[in-house]
Parts: C-alpha cells; sequence; structure tokens
C-alpha cells in the first residue's frame, strides 16, 4: 500500500517500528501482516495465540522477536505431564542456607513460547494463563512479579485434538490476538529452501530496542487518539457482532463482551502507532478485527474469523 | 393425499438469478407485514379462515427458521401443484362456509387466504413486490365492515410494515445482512409523516364525486333493532342492550324528554297476539300541521331495516347527506307517517336532516285508517267483556279512555323488564293474571281496550327519549329506549296515549333507569347513576361521531361548503387543480430544503467527502459501505494512478479530519482548504470513467 508506507516515517517510534519489522521480515519471510500483528500484540500489552500446524515458523517468530527487541526468551513444551511448577518455578530446600529457595521457572522471562499449549492438563493450562493476566506468580505466600514487558506467545494445533486439552473459551479470553500463519507463498517458500536454516540467524541478530524502550512505546500506544466517529464504528461492530441486524446469518449466538472491545480499541491502537498515525483510523480496526475477535465468536478460531470478515463487510462505516 | 408430499424437499432450480431471490431477512419482513395486515381483518372473519391464513404465513416462517438451522439440506419448498390445490380447496371451502362466493364476504375470505398462499411461494424479488401490493388490498378490506377510527388504529402497524417492507426489498444487497428494522421503521414512520399534510391537503381539496364510483355490497348480516311485528317480550328483550340505534345533531334546542317520541314502525294489524303493519304501508304524504319546527339531523347506527326515525310529527322527508341518497332512493312516508326506505339499510350507517313539529295530535290522512284500525284478533275474550262493560259506563270516547288509564294508574300494575311469558290470549293474562309488563304488553292492551269498545287505534312502536352526551352536546338514543305506545282517532284527529306512563310516568322524564325498581336487569349505561366508565364510554362515543360527521361523511355538499368558507369557490377547477400541485411542490420543496439545510449545518469535511464517494461512484468506482477513507483513497490511485497525489492528499485530510484530534480551528480549516484543493484537482465523473 503505498499510501502507509508513505506516512509510516511519521512519528521517530513509527521508524524504528518499521525497521525492526523489516529485520523480523528477513527472518520469518513472507509474513509481513502476522508479524505486524504479532508486534502490534506485544505493545498493546497483550498475549498472542498462534493456531496452526507445526513448521510453519511459531517458534522462529517467538525467538526472532525476543532478539530483535532485545527481550529474555524461554520456551516451555506442553505436555500431558508438564505440571504447573514446571512453569512457575518450585522452592527447594537448601541444606546449606536451612531455607526453602524459589527456583524461577521458565515463566520469569519477557518473552514467553507456550508450544502446543492444549496438550497440558487444564490445571498446568490455568496456573500460565493465571500469571498471564495478574502478571505476578503467587508460589508458597509470597507472590513475585513477572519481568516487564511480558508476553507470552502460545501456540496450539487446531487440526490433532486427541488427547488435547482445548483451551475453554474463558481462557481463550486472554489471548488478545488470534493469528494463523499459514504456508509461506511460492516465492518466500523458494528463498526459505534456498537460503539455509533460518534459526542461525537468529543468533547474529542486533537487538534494536531494549525493555525500557518498548515500556515507552507501549505508553504510546495507549495514547494513540481514538475519535467519537470510530468509537461509533467500533460500537456498530460489537452490536453486529451480538446479532442486533436482525439478519438471522450474521447473528451469533456469542457475541462480542464490552472487554472484547476494549481489547479491540487496544489493538487498533497499536496497530495504528505502527503505521505512524496519531490516531486510529477504521483501517486499523478491520485489520485486527479478525484476530481480536476471531477466538472470542462461536465455532473456533476459523470460523470466527471468516464471521468476523463478513461482519467487516456488513457494517458500514458511521 | 399424503401430507408429507406437500413438503418435499428439492434443491432450488429455475430461471430466477441468485441476485433476484429474496434473502430469509427480507422474507421474514414479509411475513411480518403480512400477520400485521392480517390481524385487523381476522375479527370480521370465520374463525377457520382467520386462523388458515395467519397458520400458513407461520409455516413459512417456520421452514425459514428450519433452513437457518440446517444450512446444508436443500431449502425446504412447497411444490407450486401442491399450492394450486391449496387454493381451490380454500375456495370450495369458502364456498361451502358462505354458501355463496360472489359476495363481499366470501371474497374477503378468499382473498385473505390466497395472499397468504402466495407468500409460501413468494421467492423473487419481483413477488415480494406483488405481495406488497396484495397485502395494501387486504389493508382496506377491514374498512368494508367499520369506518370507526379504531379500525383506523388497528391497520397502522400494517401501514407503516408496507413501509418497511419496501424499504427491506430495495435495500442495497450488499448492505442487507446488516438492514436494520429499526431503522427502516423510523424512516417508514418519518415518510409517512411528511406525506401527511398531503394526504390532509387532498382530503379537503381534491374534487369529490357526487357519489361513490361503487356502492359497498351488503351482505345479510346481524339485526337490532325494532323489527316489522311488534308481539310480547320482543321490545323489553331489546330493551336489555345498551347499542346504540342513533344519534342526533339538534340544530336549536334539545326538547324536554317527555317529547322526545321518535315515531317509528306503526302496526295497525292484530292477530290476538301479534302485531303487524296494516295496509297503510303505501306512499302518503306530509301533513300539513302548524308549530315550532325542530330541525336536527340523524345518523342511523346500520340495522337492516327500511324504517326512518323522526321525532313525533316528522313535517318533511328525510334529506340524507351526501353519496347515500343515489344509491338508496328517496325516502317516503307513509298513510300512517312513518318513514321508510324503498331498500333496506346497508352496512353502513346513515346520516340525514329532519324536520318535526312536536305535537301529539294531527288530523287522519285517509278516512279509510278509522276503519282498518278496528281489528281484535282471535282471542282475549275477558279483555272483550272487559271493554263492553266499561263502554257500558262511559259512553263517550275520551271518558272510557280516560277510565282505561286509570285503572291502570289505579291497579297495582307493575312495570317490569323482566315480564312472564304470555303463551295464550296475552293481553287476557296481562290484565288479569299477571299484571306485570312492559311498554308493549301496555300498548297492546290500551290498543286492545279501545278496539273493542270501537275506538280506532293503533300501536306506535319507536324511541322514548335518549340523554345528551355532555362531551359531544349531541343526542345518543340506545335500543334501551325502544318504546311502544298507542295512538287513538277521535274526532278525525290521531291523539297519542302512553299507557306506560300511566303505570311508570318516570319512565317517560327519567328513562329506563329511573323507571324500574331495583334488581332489574337495566343496562348499564341506561343507569342513572353515572360511573367514571360511563364518562369514558360517553367520551369514546363523542369521538367516534365527530370522526364520522368530520371525516367518513365529508362529501361533496361539506367540501362544497368548506371551499366556500376559504372562497376558494371563485376558481375554475383546473385553478383548483394547479393550486393543489403548487402546494405539493412548496411542501416538496420544503422537506427537501430542510434536508439540505441539515446536511450543510453538517460537518463540511463529510459533506466534501460524500460529494466526493458521488462522484467517484459515477466515474465507476463506488465506496464500499465499510471501505475506510485511506482503503478508499488507495484503491482510486490505483485506478487512476496520475492523481494518486491528489487522492492520497484526500484520504489523509479527511481521515485527519474525521478521525484525528485536530484541536485547533485554524488547523482544521488548512486540512479542510487543503481536502476541497486536491477534490478540485479531479476531473468531472464523465472525464474520469474514460480516462485510463
Amino acid at each position: 500500500m503505498t499510501l502507509r508506507s508513505a506516512s509510516q516515517a511519521g512519528t521517530p517510534s513509527a521508524a524504528r517500528l518499521a525497521l525492526i519489522l523489516a529485520q523480523l521480515g528477513r527472518i520469518v519471510v513472507g509474513k509481513d501482516e502476522p508479524l505486524r500483528l504479532a508486534l502490534a500484540c506485544l505493545l498493546a500489552r497483550g498475549h498472542l495465540l498462534i493456531e496452526d500446524i507445526p513448521g510453519v515458523g511459531k517458534s522462529t517468530l517467538a525467538q526472532a522477536l525476543a532478539a530483535t527487541l532485545g527481550l529474555k526468551y524461554s520456551r516451555v513444551q506442553f505436555t500431558s505431564d508438564l505440571l504447573p511448577a514446571d512453569v512457575l518455578g518450585v522452592s527447594i530446600y537448601d541444606e546449606r542456607s536451612q531455607s526453602f529457595r524459589f527456583h524461577p521457572g521458565p515463566i520469569f522471562n519477557s518473552v514467553v513460547l507456550a508450544d502446543e499449549i492444549n496438550r497440558a492438563p487444564p490445571k498446568t493450562q490455568s496456573a500460565l494463563l493465571e500469571a498471564m493476566e495478574e502478571r505476578q506468580v503467587s508460589q508458597d505466600g509470597q507472590t513475585r512479579k513477572l519481568p516487564e514487558p511480558f508476553f507470552v506467545i502460545a501456540t496450539q494445533n487446531p487440526t490433532e485434538q486427541i488427547g488435547a486439552y482445548p483451551l475453554p473459551e474463558s481462557q481463550l479470553d486472554r489471548f488478545l490476538l488470534a493469528i494463523e500463519l499459514g504456508y509461506p507463498d511460492s516465492a518466500a517458500e523458494r528463498e526459505l529452501l534456498s537460503g539455509g536454516d533460518r534459526r542461525s540467524r537468529i543468533g547474529d541478530t542486533a537487538p534494536l530496542a531494549d525493555p525500557a524502550t518498548l515500556a515507552d512505546w507501549q505508553r504510546e500506544a495507549a495514547a494513540i487518539h481514538v475519535a467519537p466517529a470510530l468509537l461509533d464504528y467500533v460500537q456498530a461492530l460489537l452490536a453486529a457482532s451480538r446479532g442486533h441486524t436482525g439478519s438471522g446469518e450474521a447473528a451469533s449466538r456469542r457475541g462480542l463482551s464490552p472487554r472484547a472491545g476494549l481489547m479491540l480499541l487496544a489493538a487498533a491502537r497499536a496497530y495504528a502507532l505502527i503505521g505512524g498515525r496519531p490516531m486510529v483510523l477504521p483501517e486499523d480496526v478491520q485489520a485486527v478485527f479478525p484476530s481480536v475477535a476471531g477466538h472470542r465468536l462461536a465455532g473456533g478460531t476459523r470460523a470466527g474469523a471468516l464471521q468476523s470478515q463478513s461482519l467487516l463487510r456488513a457494517v458500514p462505516l458511521p | 393425499m399424503n401430507a408429507s408430499t406437500w413438503f418435499t424437499l428439492r434443491p432450488q432450480r429455475g430461471t430466477t438469478t441468485v441476485r433476484d431471490l429474496l434473502t430469509p431477512a427480507q422474507i421474514r419482513c414479509l411475513g411480518v407485514l403480512l400477520l400485521a395486515a392480517q390481524l385487523p381483518q381476522a375479527p370480521h372473519l370465520p374463525i377457520w379462515v382467520a386462523a388458515t391464513g395467519i397458520m400458513l404465513v407461520g409455516l413459512r416462517i417456520v421452514l425459514l427458521r428450519r433452513d437457518r438451522l440446517r444450512p446444508q439440506a436443500p431449502p425446504a419448498r412447497i411444490p407450486s401443484w401442491a399450492l394450486a390445490v391449496f387454493a381451490v380447496a380454500a375456495a370450495l371451502a369458502v364456498r361451502a362456509s358462505f354458501g355463496y362466493l360472489a359476495g363481499r364476504d366470501p371474497s374477503v375470505a378468499f382473498l385473505y387466504i390466497l395472499v397468504a398462499i402466495k407468500f409460501l411461494e413468494t421467492r423473487s424479488t419481483r413477488d415480494g413486490t406483488l405481495l406488497i401490493c396484495l397485502a395494501c388490498f387486504l389493508l382496506v378490506t377491514p374498512f368494508f365492515y367499520s369506518q370507526s377510527p379504531l379500525a383506523a388504529i388497528v391497520v397502522l402497524p400494517a401501514v407503516l410494515g408496507v413501509g418497511v417492507a419496501l424499504d427491506a426489498l430495495t435495500c442495497n444487497r450488499t448492505a442487507l445482512p446488516a438492514f436494520d428494522w429499526r431503522s427502516a421503521l423510523r424512516r417508514s414512520a418519518v415518510m409517512i409523516l411528511q406525506g401527511l399534510p398531503v394526504a390532509a391537503l387532498l382530503f379537503v381539496l381534491f374534487p369529490r364525486l357526487a357519489a361513490p364510483l361503487w356502492g359497498l355490497p351488503s351482505d345479510y348480516g346481524a339485526q337490532s333493532g325494532l323489527s316489522d311485528s311488534m308481539s310480547p317480550g320482543q321490545i323489553s328483550e331489546l330493551s336489555l342492550s345498551d347499542a346504540v340505534a342513533f344519534r342526533v345533531d339538534f340544530d336549536g334546542p334539545v326538547p324536554p324528554p317527555a317529547l322526545r317520541y321518535w315515531r317509528g314502525p306503526v302496526f295497525s294489524r292484530f292477530d290476538g297476539r301479534t302485531w303487524s303493519p296494516g295496509p297503510f304501508m303505501l306512499r302518503g304524504g306530509v301533513l300539513p300541521v302548524e308549530g315550532p319546527v325542530v330541525t336536527y339531523t340523524v345518523t342511523l347506527e346500520p340495522n337492516h331495516r327500511r324504517s326512518l326515525f323522526a321525532l313525533d310529527l316528522p313535517v318533511a322527508l328525510p334529506v340524507f347527506s351526501g353519496g347515500a341518497a343515489p344509491l338508496i332512493g328517496a325516502p317516503y312516508i307513509t298513510i300512517d307517517q312513518q318513514l321508510l326506505m324503498r331498500a333496506p339499510m346497508g352496512a353502513e350507517s346513515l346520516r340525514y336532516s329532519q324536520q318535526s313539529v312536536l305535537r301529539s295530535r294531527f288530523p287522519a290522512m285517509s278516512s279509510l285508517e278509522s276503519r282498518a284500525n278496528l281489528g281484535v284478533g282471535e282471542g282475549n275474550p275477558r279483555t272483550l267483556a272487559l271493554a263492553a262493560q266499561l263502554r257500558a259506563l262511559h259512553p263517550d270516547d275520551s271518558a272510557y279512555i280516560g277510565a282505561i288509564l286509570e285503572k291502570f294508574t289505579r291497579e297495582d300494575f307493575v312495570y317490569t323488564l323482566a315480564p312472564p311469558l304470555f303463551e295464550r290470549d296475552p293481553v287476557d293474562l296481562f290484565l288479569f293474571g299477571e299484571r306485570r309488563g312492559f311498554c308493549e304488553h301496555y300498548a297492546s292492551a290500551f290498543v286492545l281496550l279501545l278496539r273493542a269498545a270501537g275506538i280506532p287505534a293503533r300501536v306506535v312502536t319507536g324511541y322514548q327519549g335518549g340523554a345528551v352526551n355532555p362531551r359531544g352536546g349531541y343526542m345518543i338514543v340506545r335500543q334501551s329506549d325502544a318504546h311502544a305506545w298507542a295512538e287513538a282517532m277521535i274526532g278525525g284527529q290521531w291523539q297519542r296515549y302512553d299507557p306506560t306512563a300511566a303505570v311508570a310516568p318516570s319512565r317517560i322524564e327519567l328513562g329506563l333507569g329511573g323507571a324500574l325498581s331495583a334488581g332489574e336487569p337495566v343496562p348499564f349505561l341506561a343507569r342513572l347513576d353515572a360511573t367514571w366508565l360511563t364518562g369514558v364510554q360517553l367520551a369514546w362515543d363523542a369521538f367516534n361521531h365527530d370522526w364520522r360527521r368530520n371525516f367518513i361523511d365529508f362529501n361533496r355538499d361539506r367540501q362544497r361548503s368548506l371551499w366556500r368558507d376559504w372562497r376558494l369557490d371563485q376558481f375554475a377547477p383546473w385553478q383548483v387543480v394547479a393550486l393543489i400541485a403548487l402546494t405539493i411542490f412548496a411542501w416538496g420543496a420544503m422537506v427537501v430544503g430542510w434536508l439540505m439545510w441539515k446536511r450543510r449545518h453538517q460537518e463540511r469535511a463529510l459533506v466534501l467527502w460524500d460529494d466526493l464517494n458521488r462522484r467517484l461512484a459515477r466515474a465507476g468506482l463506488p465506496r464500499q459501505p465499510h471501505e475506510g477513507p485511506l482503503a478508499f483513497a488507495s484503491r482510486a490511485a490505483q485506478r487512476w494512478p496520475q492523481f494518486a497525489i491528489a487522492f492520497a492528499a484526500i484520504g489523509e485530510s479527511f481521515a485527519e479530519l474525521r478521525y484525528g484530534s485536530v484541536p485547533v480551528a485554524r488547523e482544521r480549516d488548512a486540512l479542510v482548504a487543503t481536502l476541497e484543493r486536491a477534490i478540485d484537482v479531479l476531473p468531472a465523473p464523465a472525464a474520469l470513467r474514460t480516462t485510463h
């Protein structure tokens, strides 16, 4: 889009974010829009759910994001025997100091990749999801703050559900965005095949930001202007998702909650920041809407995303 | 036939394209319209017709719902041959139910079912339009039965529904999933309100015809009111009814209660039990009596009879107001001074103006009258014996009549609404047995006693009294005011005698409620103790009466007199038509001007943006309703790359103005100026269309 790139350098943060996206794009090839959404999710202080089959670059994306932003990264492979302590950490008796010492789990990192989250039993899932919501871990009567920024990328494989514990709707709601990566197009695939292992490049990546800068950007995103006309539009979208349109096809049995509306605004603000605009446009809302609404509407992420696409087409700009 | 074959499922086929097919939302909308149009008509139909029509519409809606719940299954469809069979069956059933088909009632019933059948096979936009026309026709049918304000209010939802359905049918298809019935309803209501002045203008000014183009066919319906004969118990039964017989608007002061004798059917023939009209139903003439003339207008409720009512004694023939006269024909007055129409009354109420002189004595019209009013019928021997006995004592006519009236007053006769049933020799039983009776018993016995003594006498039925409605200043005469009295010929003059007055004088002064003892089943509205409910009822009656007077009966004469009042009669008809056209045009200009004024006071940026959207749409690039400013501008820039810079400026400045925060007025103005200049760069739509 010529117009958007022309206005991309509108703010200093937008220029640096463009650089970051460019660097990410060299590692995760041909996935500009998912990368942009993932970055917007991080800037909006939300968590990301990636639903896709293995091997399309989910871990690469998480690692590249952490490396480029200069954040500490850890990865937890969720399995059916994973316990909450394996994620959160455990207190072990230290004979030398005659006391219990807390060994922090992998969650005490800024970017946490929770791989195949639907393989773990619900107890472990909810331990992670609670930590995501509270941004702290309470254990043995002690509350420990998680690092700031704190960003969880959870993945799940939607096609293999045997022996899995699919996340209930209320848990899905904790993820700001749910995206799919999908197969790369042929040019990108050719580049992948000829270019060798992408992960090895991550080690060479120079960080382009640090936690403090990231926190600044997050504050900046939260302050992006939202006009009354845009709120009208968001409200119309929410109402349409609740089936107030009088049309049976678009009506859903589970509409978007007010919190989903707030999250939609937060994501759209971050998206506008990446676009270098001081205000949110309907285009920003439309860009993030399927990812925000998809997993919150009935029928699974994919059906929800399709439904939200048709909602977008159905609701005119006020 | 196996019922399941009616609802066979098969994939949709045929020549209609997907674009022409109605969406489920549109069909539902039509269904709601049909229900709204059916409901006002339903009370006038046999219950099976009403239920069938509503159920057919419901069936379609249920099938739609089934389609929605099972999106994979082929849409449910009732084969058209089944619908045809059903239509024929409905016609036969209507024929069987009514006994005939070519009349108002069966036709309306058939239309009612047919519209529902049409809805079952409605699939394309064309069907939908046809269905809306049919619904409009269905909406008119309740007025065949009643033209009361209530009937008008009841069809209002359906009128709104027509607007909503039209809105849904013409709605932009891409925006259809977002079809919002609330806003459609609001739009429809606003448009009806905007049309009201035009409707009012046409109502007042559009030249009316002297007679309606077609009369309402009247089917034989329920009857109430005085009948063509009188036997014991008939009037007392009628007196149990609150129903209005007629309403009267007096031109001058209202006559006192004792003089309010509304003359109706006159009976000369008596068979010992039942009174019936004599040979004097023939055309007579208005008697030349003198006295102050009372002028008034009667609005007679439909009663399917030929009688008209007038205060005793009518001195002119009634003059029908408006278009009714040519249909009914001129009324006439019989020899025994009752007013008759040539044909029974139709389903509509009737208004006529009438003149009377209030007097109880008038000359007989024909010498034959004295001979024809002497028959005593069969039976009642004791009454005849009593008459002979009394006559021997009082050879003078007046003295004899006085003696009879005195007998009623002196002896313990009781005036009651619930007299016993007199099977044989009713007058004997009444006079010598029960001594309890209603006005018809007294009148009957009185006349028989006179006839037995050789004095010509006859029974007159009609209404006595009537109450002035304080809310409207007009008089209501109810069925409970029905009355029977007597006339005797003395010295060539007919003299009115009311034997009931001798027994219960308060019946004449206070009406039924005052004359009956406690515990009698007096109709609610005839009681003397007024409650708030009576007040509400009277107010509603006054409203109905005004409605009838001012709207339903607004005919050519009234229109002409209104034009005279407004000094419009000096213009030629074409000038009036031109005036109407001019006024409608002015009104349209006002509405459009108001819309434009509103638009001008909207944000300047929005106005410019809307203009641009219109121009680009004409150039072949309409903006999608959901398309944001930047997305649309970049699409336009791809279409016309030579204007990419202008489109970029347009998109960004409009986005900034509409969605940004630009608190400084000068900055806003600068952005608006940028937007305006950038739009000015673009050529006209026609030129844009041809450039690539």
